[in-house]
């Protein structure tokens, strides 16, 4: 059985300046009866280690497919997707679902928390099916909760926490696995405008805490003011590639 | 990884123990009707071959005990379908997270096997005390036969867990190979 602690022990740390995100000539086409829809047109774009990008643009703009092609979570119809260096076309199901499981976590919308588990649980969930010390795993989950101001929710159902406070769990479950790269998808639309400067401003010092680069889709100004780097997108095309210099607050 | 998959499926179906009542209630139901059929069947043939027809009533009895598996085998199947439909958003979940599809499947065939199992168990339970009690009440006059007992309990218990792991195991996988987008969208 491997100490969750030893497994995991600096991956979040960036090994070299090279992009963690790098997708080029990036297409994605849906067949509509005799219609091609274009949602995702010659995207191009490289997130380095560190940064907090932030895809922006209204709904349609093709935010969320690009979001899906970059986490495997769907695959482009042209172009390549690199994930820490790994040309993700190259891989199968399987080895994209091992590089996710070492390499990314995720944050939804709807924040996706299993309705049966527990708190604690839902954050242990990606870990829950490997070897790992169950002992340094609830521990872990617990820190994180702590982390995200949750610890006295940890053994309450997803049902009996508000809409911030599952959002919350779900960016501690993102972080579980040490990820080096975590995608949100717009993380703040189901939350009222106050809860959502709360959790993006969470997200955005634990992942400058943690070493992690965070790539958001969002139709929210709040989160592109955090971003330290904003894509406007529109009709599937990244119509501008911003840097924006952003400390943390103190 | 297997284990942690059965693991994980433990849990959930004692969490989820709500969902599995309806499942076992059907399974039960068609695990009761065959044992019925079956433990009567050697009486029923017996008095039918007094009469002089024995072979035709051994061939309805066949009859009434295969179509009585087959609807418990339906009924199975259904209750899994609709625990793989309610779980799609799940799938997605662990999918997306990375957790491998053997284990996600192993955790997965761990509630309807439960569901099967248990519900053969009561609904035999209940077709065996029942027959003896309106034997020995004198309600019924035919009485059970402790061969056909004991092999309507076997087919009941066998036919539940294997219908429903032939059953679960196709949609579940099919579900877990799914690129997990599609599942994450999907409802449940």
């Amino acid at each position: 059985m491997t100490s969750l602690i030893e497994a995991g022990e600096g991956a979040a740390a960036p090994r070299t300046d090279e992009p963690v995100v790098r997708a080029e000539h990036v297409w994605k086409l849906h067949q509509l009866g005799d219609e091609v829809v274009k949602a995702l047109v010659d995207a191009t774009l490289t997130v380095l280690p560190g940064e907090f990008a932030c895809l922006m643009g209204p709904s349609g703009s093709g935010k969320s497919t690009l979001l899906n092609m970059i986490g495997g979570l769907d695959r482009p119809t042209k172009g390549t997707v690199f994930i820490d260096g790994t040309d993700t076309a190259t891989l199968s199901e399987s080895q994209f679902a091992a590089l996710r499981h070492d390499t990314v976590g995720f944050i939804f919308q709807s924040y996706n928390l299993i309705p049966f588990l527990s708190a604690v649980e839902n954050v242990e969930l990606p870990l829950m099916f490997e070897p790992v010390n169950r002992g340094a795993l609830r521990q872990r989950a617990l820190d994180l909760l702590d982390l995200v101001g949750l610890s006295h929710r940890a053994n309450h159902q997803p049902a009996k926490l508000s809409g911030g406070e599952q959002q919350r769990t779900a960016i501690a479950r993102s972080l579980i696995g040490q990820p080096r790269l975590v995608l949100a998808d717009e993380p703040t639309a189901n939350l009222d405008q106050r809860t959502g400067a709360i959790v993006v401003r969470l997200l955005r010092d634990l992942c400058s805490s943690m070493s992690v680069t965070v790539v958001a889709s969002t139709h929210d100004p709040l989160v592109a003011e955090e971003a330290s780097r904003v894509l406007r997108m529109q009709d599937g095309r990244i119509v501008s590639n911003t840097n924006q210099s952003h400390q943390p607050e103190a | 990884m297997i284990a942690a998959g059965l693991s994980y499926g433990m849990l959930s179906t004692r969490r989820r123990a709500r969902e599995l009542i309806l499942p076992i209630i059907t399974t039960a139901t068609g695990a009761f009707l065959l044992v019925q059929v079956l433990s009567l069947a050697g009486s029923v043939r017996r008095q039918a071959a007094s009469l002089g027809n024995g072979t035709e009533i051994y061939r309805a009895i066949v009859l009434i005990s295969v179509v009585v598996l087959l609807v418990g085998v339906v009924e199975v199947a259904v209750c899994t379908t609709r625990t793989v439909t309610q779980r799609t958003r799940e799938i997605g979940v662990l999918g997306a997270t990375g957790v491998r599809r053997a284990p996600v499947v192993a955790a997965l065939l761990v509630e309807p096997l439960v569901a099967a199992l248990v519900g053969a168990l009561v609904g035999s339970a209940v077709a065996v005390a029942g027959g003896f009690v309106l034997s020995a009440t004198g309600v019924s006059s035919t009485s059970p036969d402790v061969a056909g007992t004991v092999v309507g309990v076997a087919l009941a218990v066998g036919v539940s867990v294997v219908a429903s792991l032939l059953t679960s195991a196709m949609p579940t996988w099919r579900a877990a190979s799914r690129p997990p987008i599609r599942s994450l969208s999907s409802g449940g």
